[in-house]
């Protein structure tokens, strides 16, 4: 294949559902994943871990484990601080510790690590260590840890990167990591004249992201360099946070990232690369930690949140304000937390416009596994609480679903909560949409005997996380081959593919000549991470960027060489210059969106690049007489700009779907005391295929994100916004019964029906 | 997972003689899906195990009788116990139960001898066995026997079998004109362990019932008979009327344990009303 430039924007690459370009490599199993990684004299790390969810550390007895023949080291705090004196780590705060200091904060939080090069020796060896505890008063739940006098953290220690919480350095014996007030109009007037005031509130359970490949990380400590293979989604963020608590330049540390079996948001900023680091370092050798699933519990998880909502509606619907007070529990380290609290936060009025709105949003430290970023950002429990709100008034003003939300509906060009006008957001055609589909104003078959039918809708939205950067390198070979530099992590979702087409279509050559190399810090340069939906449009920027650096470079290259690249081959181009085939043309393209920070009052006029949009309709079947009931239909909408690749637009829809659909109807984490009692996958449950509704139906709206690459925004998490919402509308539209936790049980269905019949459920 | 010692005797009788070796942690393995799990959380840490993979065949071999009884070897795989014509023919209630029965790489290695002799409550087959009045064979180096599955169970993962003794086969009475069916309920997914089972198994010409078999699973410690429940179907003939009545009776009977799938009161309450559809569904088979 010769190549010669194309013309720009001529479509042969773009929206095309080409093959993801791994595929075949994933279905022979011939991708490159850490868990596969083996290393000449490398060492198998097995952590140990508390077994209580607060309490002093009076000591910890590794000796059993020590004389353990085949036993390489155990390692405490005490050792990881000989290298790094203050080892703790954190993208929002530097509240967490390699292993446990005097203190241990959540069941499941490491504490001791034994290396050895037989993995069952670790492992062994871990089971004869233990630890003698002073436990302390643990708080477990968000609300109440706004006021517990039990204190997960005696002091507040931001980490610096992030302005808004700069305040709460030094800050003692509280639990709030971060407190977000939006305040637009006068919410509280506003409520005083309004013909009617509604106030409801709402729960969301703790659960976890699951990805089919548990977290893996092998550090190597080579003479000039710490080598850091590792399954993370923010490869640059790894090797500033590491080098950071080294005291080295970044150029010593190296990450590199292969393929991963799933992100969705856990294997973000330091999980167990710090751990394994430091371990390797100490040790001198190789060191590999590969979590089980059942550890992945301990590792990282999904807010749990309390929702409060108040809307002050006129009689004819319209809502005039808006409060909302949100909690979430963050557990013991607070990760991303506070940026979900303040990201999301601003969003948690809804789509709609509303003249006078109140926001307080708080991140609350606990006794439980760390939450932090999956899939949504905190989006999906606003949208669960708004959504369900909305119809709440819908129904009790006897306004159709569809009715009020078209009277309520954010339009383009009007001012959303932060003062930001909607711009290039889908949010009416999405429900127009939706509803056509729906075929919302047809009449509905709602069933007969003890099988009764409901449907609902519901509509969310989110913002972009900015202001963040990407930085991509195109590298045009001498035969016209491209190789894209870039620190994405394909995780799935099929970056690599999308990014090669953004390549391929602004140099006009085909797909097949673009290659990515995966990211690692020497050789691709710096990304924020791949989270929020952010890389398509962020890092499809800075490679197109690139690729048109490239193709500008390669045009005054020929021309210094008295060719035209627009019609002779690239390969001649440089044969021409250099008289054999040699050279490069190297294009750079480096991306950060404009942004303005909210003022005091979480004021801004630009909050975000780009709004995602998604909506869910759902038809559900209920048996009355046991509360079982079955989702039937699921309809997704979401607006993602232009898709880059359609075929996996619609994977990213679908996957997102059934994921929050498993959210909202089976997945939870139990505990007793802080331990998780469900911690495995037979106790877990997340949807299997059996559970993928009869009828489901995914479509991205016809619409154009003007500012992105070539039209295109994020996808990921759209589809989640609407599921849980839909459904439980759906439930009360078919037998009246309106649940405001999740997840959505069938016990929970039937003792709604008991308790409308006026014949509670006694236990 | 610790590292152990595997045995790979050729013959059944090798089997149990190294199970009887003295050491209490020795296990014998069919498929090795459950041991494997408690293995790997480190709940069980077998210093050897014996897999019965290599004994004689015709302990992995699904026979009938010329009077429609089915001799099955302990070793058949669920998904072979599925597959089997026989099976189809004599007690299709085995091969619909099979259908949910955990998930296709589970059944392609699981075995029979091994689901029942594991002793946990949620699993699929013991009901439907018990319904069917099926037996188990023994094999233990003081001797074989026989006994009912019914009385394999003695508690939460326990049952009659000696520690040094294994089930080698399984036999299926034949029932002409019996009819049966076994109902899954599952509260968190559709792949989730049963929240409640429920077999039944009745003799009838169509409209009287006779001979009735109610158990149920899941929510009790061992699979349980409802006696009362099989006393409301003998003699009766169905309509709602009796069905109800059925439902009543095994919420009365039975007594419930509440878990993360349900509570006490609300697996009462499933109880009460799938009682009277799994008649509907066995009147159906």
């Amino acid at each position: 294949m010769v190549n010669t430039l194309g013309k720009s924007n001529n479509g042969s690459a773009f929206g095309r559902s080409i093959p993801r370009v791994e595929a075949r490599a994933k279905v022979t199993g011939k991708a490159e994943y850490v868990h596969n990684l083996r290393l000449p004299g490398m060492l198998y790390g097995k952590v140990f871990r508390s077994t209580v969810a607060h309490a002093r550390i009076r000591g910890v007895d590794v000796s059993a484990a020590r004389e353990l023949p085949g036993v390489h080291a155990v390692y405490t705090a005490a050792d990881i601080m000989k290298l790094v004196p203050d080892p703790h780590y954190g993208p929002a705060f530097h509240d967490q510790p390699v292993l446990a200091i005097d203190k241990v904060r959540h069941v499941g939080e490491p504490v001791a690590l034994v290396l050895a090069a037989d993995p069952h020796v670790a492992e062994a060896a871990a089971q004869m260590i233990s630890a003698d505890y002073e436990e302390l008063p643990a708080v477990f739940d968000e609300v109440e840890a706004m006021t517990s006098k039990a204190v997960v953290h005696e002091v507040l220690k931001p980490a610096g990167t992030f302005p808004d919480l700069k305040h709460l350095k030094g800050k003692r014996d509280t639990n709030i990591a971060l407190d977000f007030h939006l305040r637009r109009g006068d919410a509280q007037k506003a409520f005083a004249e309004a013909d009617h005031v509604f106030e409801h509130s709402f729960r969301t359970q703790q659960v976890l992201h699951v990805p089919l490949e548990p977290f893996v990380t092998v550090a190597d400590p080579t003479p000039n360099q710490l080598v850091i293979h590792t399954a993370s989604q923010s490869p640059s963020f790894v090797r500033i946070e590491i080098a950071r608590l080294l005291g080295w330049p970044e150029s010593r540390v190296r990450v590199k990232v292969p393929y991963l079996g799933g992100g969705f948001g856990a294997k973000l900023y330091i999980k167990l690369e710090a751990l394994v680091a430091i371990a390797a370092l100490l040790a001198g050798r190789p060191v590999k930690i590969s979590l089980t699933m059942e550890e992945q519990f301990y590792q990282i998880t999904k807010h749990a949140a309390t929702l409060r909502i108040k809307s002050g509606v006129s009689k004819d619907g319209k809502i005039l304000a808006r409060e909302c007070e949100v909690w979430w529990n963050g557990g013991a380290y607070a990760d991303i937390g506070p940026r979900v609290t303040q990201k999301s936060g601003f969003t948690a009025p809804g789509p709609y416009d509303i003249e006078h709105v109140a926001i307080d949003s708080y991140a609350l430290y606990t006794n439980l596994p760390a939450a932090g970023a999956l899939r949504g950002f905190g989006i999906p429990q606003l949208v669960w609480a708004y959504e369900s709100h909305t119809d709440m008034i819908a129904k009790a003003l006897n306004i159709d679903p569809l009715a009020i939300r078209r009277k309520n509906i954010l339009r383009e060009g009007r001012p959303q909560a932060t003062g930001t006008l909607m711009r290039d957001a889908g949010i009416e055609q999405v429900l127009e949409r939706l509803a056509q589909r729906m075929q919302w104003e047809k009449t509905f078959d709602r069933g007969s005997g003890s099988v009764r039918r409901g449907r609902g809708i519901a509509i969310g939205f989110k913002a972009s996380i900015s202001p963040t950067t990407s930085v991509a390198i195109v590298n045009v070979s001498a035969d016209g081959s491209v190789m894209v530099n870039c620190s994405t992590v394909d995780m799935g979702q099929g970056s690599d593919t999308a990014m090669a087409q953004i390549v391929a279509e602004a140099l006009g050559i085909p797909v097949g000549s673009v290659t990515l190399v995966h990211p690692d810090t020497d050789v691709t340069p710096y990304d924020m991470a791949t989270l929020g939906s952010r890389s398509t449009y962020h890092m499809g920027h800075a490679v197109k960027l690139a690729a048109e650096d490239a193709r500008d470079k390669l045009v005054a290259l020929a021309r210094e060489v008295g060719l035209s690249a627009e019609t002779v081959p690239i390969p001649d181009i440089f044969r021409r210059k250099y008289g054999m085939q040699a050279g490069n043309i190297v294009g750079v393209g480096s991306f950060i969106p404009a942004y303005a920070p909210p003022d005091a009052q979480g004021q801004t006029d630009n909050a975000t690049p780009f709004w995602m949009i998604g909506a869910t309709g759902a038809e559900v079947e209920v048996d009355t007489e046991t509360g079982e009931f079955k989702v039937t239909r699921l309809v997704n909408l979401v607006d993602v700009g232009r898709p880059v690749n359609p075929a996996i637009v619609e994977t990213q829809i679908s996957g997102a779907t059934m994921m929050q659909l498993g959210f909202t109807l089976t997945e939870r984490m139990d505990f007793d005391a802080g331990q998780v009692t469900n911690a495995s996958l037979a106790d877990y449950r997340i949807p299997g295929i059996r559970d993928v509704p009869a009828v489901m139906e995914n479509e991205a709206v016809d619409m154009v994100q003007k500012s992105g690459p070539f039209g295109a925004k994020g996808v990921g998490e759209s589809g989640t916004f609407g599921v849980s919402p839909a459904i439980a509308s759906a439930i009360d539209d078919a037998v009246g019964v309106r649940l405001t936790s999740l997840p959505l049980t069938a016990e929970a269905v039937y003792r709604g029906v008991r308790a409308n019949a006026g014949r509670p459920l006694e236990d | 997972m610790s590292p152990f010692e595997l045995a790979e005797p050729r013959t059944l009788k090798s089997a149990v003689k190294l199970l009887d070796a003295g050491d209490e942690s020795v296990r014998v393995f069919g498929g090795c899906t459950a041991l494997m799990l408690m293995m790997k959380t480190g709940v069980f840490q077998p210093k050897r195990l014996i897999s019965l993979r290599g004994i004689e065949a015709r302990y992995s071999k699904v026979t009938s009788a010329g009077d429609g009884s089915l001799r099955i070897g302990a070793l058949t795989t669920l998904a072979a116990l599925g597959r089997a014509a026989a099976v189809k023919k004599r007690a299709p209630v085995i091969v619909d139960t099979l259908r949910t029965l955990s998930n296709v790489r589970v059944r392609n290695v699981a075995t029979l001898g091994g689901h029942l002799a594991h002793g946990d409550p949620h699993m699929d087959l013991p009901p439907v066995l018990m319904a069917l009045d099926a037996q188990v064979v023994t094999a233990a180096t003081a001797g074989s026997r026989t006994l009912a599955v019914a009385d394999l169970y003695t508690g939460y993962y326990e049952t009659a079998l000696a520690r040094n003794e294994l089930i080698s086969e399984v036999l299926v009475p034949a029932r002409a004109g019996r009819r049966a069916a076994y109902v899954k309920l599952t509260t968190r997914g559709a792949d989730d362990w049963p929240t409640l089972g429920i077999a039944v198994s009745f003799v009838t010409d169509g409209k009287v019932l006779s001979d009735a078999r109610f158990v149920v699973s899941a929510a009790t410690e061992k699979p349980l008979r409802l006696v009362s429940v099989e006393a409301v179907l003998n003699g009766a003939t169905v309509d709602d009327a009796l069905l109800a009545r059925a439902g009543e009776a095994a919420a009365a009977e039975a007594e419930l344990v509440g878990d993360a799938r349900g509570s006490a009161a609300y697996k009462t309450e499933l109880l009460r009303v799938h009682a009277g559809r799994a008649v509907r569904k066995a009147l159906a088979a």
